[in-house]
């Protein structure tokens, strides 16, 4: 757990109520934002904190706010992404479950900052639980005036309205979160427009993620500079890194951003059990294209990864154990998103579909060497060329698997 | 253009200028530059969903939509370079694994998309041994529509325009990825009068139409542009038909009409009862000249007419104003009304120049007006004051011109047939036949307006000139032509009048 200061989640399970949130100096952060700062000044505080979105696309939330034209009679709507849903992927239904005020802080602050009234927080269809314990705090919050019209004896204030998704993925993206909000089918939109000018119903939306948001009084609370203690230059702060699949202590660890990769799995979960090594760490989501053993020396941060030719995405690690068949796990990969595939453009609808088709012919035995290009032309088919990331999501992991993995597909292929 | 300002920016190194807001993929098109696309239609919102329109866009890392990026001054576009064209090869590869190829049985086949893509822009072996998804293919979707879901490439252009242009939104898009499929939602089929735009815009043949459907192929159909008749909207038509060879017993002629593009006047669309104008082109035709009932063998309508001339003839100049009656119609094209006037009112001096029209109907609003004859507007410009005649006014006439079936629209059958009597000479020159015949002398068959040459004024006073877009059957002409001859049998001057 940290080591210094900075904190987002408490330890402790039921320290989640407004109560201990209160005790724990919660909404005084926002009490001095409100009625003492200049919106500008919080967006520029923010910029300056080098606040990277933690949804995945790692681009810096104060840079985002940026674009919300100012002025203009068309109310504006701040969306919290809380459709996690990524494989690998559980630190903000953490956040909900146990620092949801420290959620609601942050909207409330952000909300502030760019002149915004009404929040949806998007969460997904599974978790209900989570869901609820979000209602319950918002109830609170309501209660106390925390949020609702009048906040802080202010004229600003903020209605949360809580949105429970109906289970699918591509609602994650940011496009198809404001479709699935306004009633429609979770399907992207084609950007320019972007949110920012054109979002939710037609008017300027902010869209951030649930970790990004709870992150944010703390920028406030210490600083920029004191933000910028943790963490890099460019990508600051601290990062919750979800680590699962073939460690001791598989959970949820709250580190400096860029962190060493080995780190967070030798030292904080504990390394691989006992007898077993690492054949592959997929390090920022099922997106993320996977590392080999000797490729885990690196810093997790957006810049890093993606100059190891990786992303940090939502900072999901899975260690993929020795003795795991590359093949299954090629399959299990391109039937999720042959599966969660929205089916509105061209190359991501048929082309997840047919390299799935191709895998399962591989897994059946029927599989000819050349179905491996066949796969690594296909993903150059949908990589770049569809409407949304999510293309460029199911394209690049499998494009890793087939070329990192290529010696040990060719054999099963060929079994 | 518009006034709007100009952009000006290079495509494939041809510097071009359109109007501001224009994006990439028109402006293109005005440069005679054709960029391919599926789901891209100027009449409906951008989805850009199908990606078959990437374009290299100067300073962009990716390629990006030419459907929606709109231009910027100084843009410079490349449409036809090495990684354009792979894109487009990748998408119509992913198209086409995933479609039926039954070109040989398509409708569409001669006018698809995919077709003339694949020709142009594709062209490779197909890598897809994997089953192909199975759909249904023929599932009925209202109005005669039949579905094609293995055709269909999810273009929603036609769940668009139900959402987006008649507002009724009868089709969506059911289940997900590549199970994805167009569809009614339970019970509530496509019931619209737009309906069979959906056929014209589909980019496949996943649409096709009742009416249509294995009648014949899209290569045989001359396409020759023309003007609706079937309300005073005046919508662009195409009418499509076979010529060149003798047709057997009851097969088509006209065997489609569909949309033609006019900004002007109906936009991109037209609706069902004018697509369904087809019928009126070729069904319950006249043939030949009839005498009392029947078809006469070896009388022209030249002939024919001579006695027409010669019983108008008869009634003497002064009475011929009150003894000779014409009932018009507002299908008459402006150059027919004229030579009509000329003839009957500055010529002959009659007082009873009657005109009878279709009754309106519904309008709705979109295209369709209530007054369903096309010229109300140029009756007007041709100086006419257009009134009903009273059945007696009908009695009185020792000879009667009627021109169209539609006087049996305002009276009952049997009084027309009693006022009709007792007038010694009755000539119909009519299209169709109808109840109408057996009370006439004479009928003349007439040209309907797809086989005529003419104007027409819209209801927002717009002319329409059009040619002729399908010959008429041999025997059959314009009432233009009767007009001319007449006039000239009676020795007047019949202008300049097309006289054929």
């Amino acid at each position: 757990m940290p080591e210094n200061g900075v904190r987002l989640l408490p330890v402790d399970d039921d320290s989640w109520r407004l109560e201990a949130y209160l005790r724990r100096g919660g909404y005084e952060t926002a009490r001095k934002v409100l009625t003492s700062m200049a919106p500008a000044d919080v967006i520029a505080e923010v910029r300056q904190a080098s606040l990277r979105g933690r949804g995945g696309a790692g681009f810096p939330a104060g840079v985002k706010w940026g674009f919300v034209p100012q002025g203009g009679a068309a109310p504006k709507y701040l969306c919290v992404n809380a459709d996690e849903a990524e494989p690998g992927t559980f630190k903000d239904r953490l956040v909900l479950l146990r620092a949801p005020h420290q959620l609601l802080e942050g909207m409330l602050i952000t909300a502030f900052a760019v002149g915004i009234r009404t929040a949806f927080v998007y969460v997904r269809g599974e978790y209900v639980r989570v869901a609820r314990r979000l209602e319950e705090a918002i109830a609170e919050a309501l209660a106390a005036g925390y949020v609702g019209p009048h906040v802080f004896g202010t004229d600003l204030g903020l209605d949360v309205v809580v949105h429970h998704g109906a289970g699918a993925y591509i609602c994650g993206e940011e496009t198809a979160l404001l479709e699935s909000l306004e009633g429609r089918r979770g399907q992207p939109r084609v950007r320019p427009p972007f949110p920012a000018v054109v979002g939710l119903f037609r008017s300027p939306t902010v869209i951030n993620n649930v970790e990004t948001l709870a992150t944010v009084p703390q920028i406030l609370a210490r600083g920029a500079d004191g933000f910028l203690g943790r963490g890099l230059p460019k990508d600051g702060g601290t990062r919750l890194y979800c680590v699962s699949g073939a460690v001791r202590r598989p959970g949820t660890y709250e580190l400096a951003v860029g962190t060493p990769l080995r780190q967070i799995i030798e030292v904080h979960a504990g390394g691989t059990p006992q007898g077993r090594s690492i054949k592959a760490v997929i390090p920022g989501g099922l997106s993320a294209p996977v590392l080999m053993p000797g490729e885990i020396d690196v810093a997790m941060d957006v810049d890093s990864l993606a100059r190891a030719g990786s992303m940090l995405g939502s900072a999901g690690i899975v260690v993929i154990p020795d003795g795991t068949p590359m093949l299954d796990v090629l399959h299990a990969t391109a039937r999720f998103y042959a599966h969660e595939s929205c089916g509105k453009c061209t190359p991501c609808r048929i082309g997840t579909a047919w390299i799935l088709k191709i895998v399962e012919r591989l897994r059946r035995g029927g599989g000819r060497p050349a179905d491996l290009d066949l796969i690594l032309r296909l993903a150059d088919g949908i990589r770049g060329r569809t409407l949304c990331p999510l293309g460029d999501g199911a394209a690049m992991p499998i494009r890793a698997l087939v070329t990192k993995f290529r010696g040990e597909l060719e054999q099963a292929v060929l079994r | 253009m518009n006034g709007k300002r100009q952009i000006g920016l290079t495509i494939d190194g041809l510097k071009v200028q359109a109007a501001e807001g224009t994006n990439v993929l028109r402006a293109a098109e005005e440069a005679g530059i054709a960029i391919p696309h599926f789901c891209y239609h100027a009449g409906l919102e951008v989805e850009g969903s199908c990606r078959m329109c990437l374009v290299e866009i100067e300073g962009l890392p990716k390629l990006d939509l030419a459907c929606s990026t709109v231009i910027r001054e100084g843009m410079v576009v490349r449409t036809s370079t090495d990684r354009v064209r792979e894109a487009r090869k990748d998408i119509l590869e992913f198209l086409l694994a995933e479609h039926p190829l039954d070109c040989p049985i398509c409708d569409k086949a001669g006018e698809c998309r995919l077709q003339d893509y694949y020709d142009r822009h594709g062209l490779t072996a197909s890598g897809m041994v994997e089953p192909r998804e199975r759909r249904d293919k023929k599932a009925p979707i209202g109005r005669g529509l039949i579905l094609d879901r293995e055709r269909c490439v999810l273009c929603t252009r036609c769940v668009r325009f139900l959402r987006q242009v008649t507002g009724t939104g009868e089709l969506g898009i059911f289940e997900r990825a590549v199970r994805s499929e167009v569809g009614i939602y339970d019970g509530v089929p496509v019931d619209n009068n737009y309906s069979g735009n959906l056929v014209d815009i589909c980019p496949v043949g996943a649409i096709t139409s009742g009416d249509f459907r294995f009648k014949t192929r899209a290569w045989f159909l001359a396409r020759r542009p023309s003007v609706c008749p079937h309300c005073s909207r005046g919508c662009a038509v195409v009418i499509e038909s076979v010529s060149g060879y003798p047709l057997a017993n009851g097969e088509r002629r006209v065997y489609r009409v569909t949309a033609r593009e006019n900004p002007a006047v109906n936009g991109f669309w037209i609706c069902d009862l004018g697509r369904d104008g087809r019928h009126d082109i070729d069904d319950g035709r006249h043939g030949a000249v009839m005498e009392k009932g029947a078809p006469l063998k070896g009388l022209s309508w030249q002939k024919a007419l001579a006695d027409v001339a010669a019983g108008i003839r008869a009634v003497p100049g002064p009475e011929r104003s009150a003894k000779v009656a014409v009932i018009l119609n507002s299908r008459l094209t402006c150059e027919e009304l004229a030579l009509a006037k000329g003839l009957f009112v500055s010529g002959l001096g009659l007082g009873n120049v009657f005109f009878a029209d279709r009754k309106p109907g519904p309008a709705d609003s979109l295209l369709l007006t209530a007054d369903r004859a096309p010229n109300g507007k140029g009756v007007l410009d041709a100086g006419f004051s257009p009134r009903l005649p009273g059945l007696g006014d009908l009695a009185a006439a020792e000879v009667l011109l009627l021109f169209g079936p539609h006087l049996l629209e305002h009276f009952g059958e049997e009084e027309v047939a009693r006022a009709l009597a007792g007038v010694p000479s009755k000539y119909l020159f009519a299209a169709h036949t109808g109840p109408l015949d057996r009370l006439a002398d004479t009928v003349f068959p007439v040209a309907v307006p797809a086989e005529k040459s003419g104007t027409y004024i819209n209801v927002e006073g717009i002319r329409q000139p059009f040619a002729c877009a399908v010959r008429p059957p041999f025997g059959v002409v314009p009432e233009g032509a009767i007009l001319s001859c007449l006039a000239n049998a009676l020795g007047f001057n019949a202008g300049d009048a097309d006289g054929r």
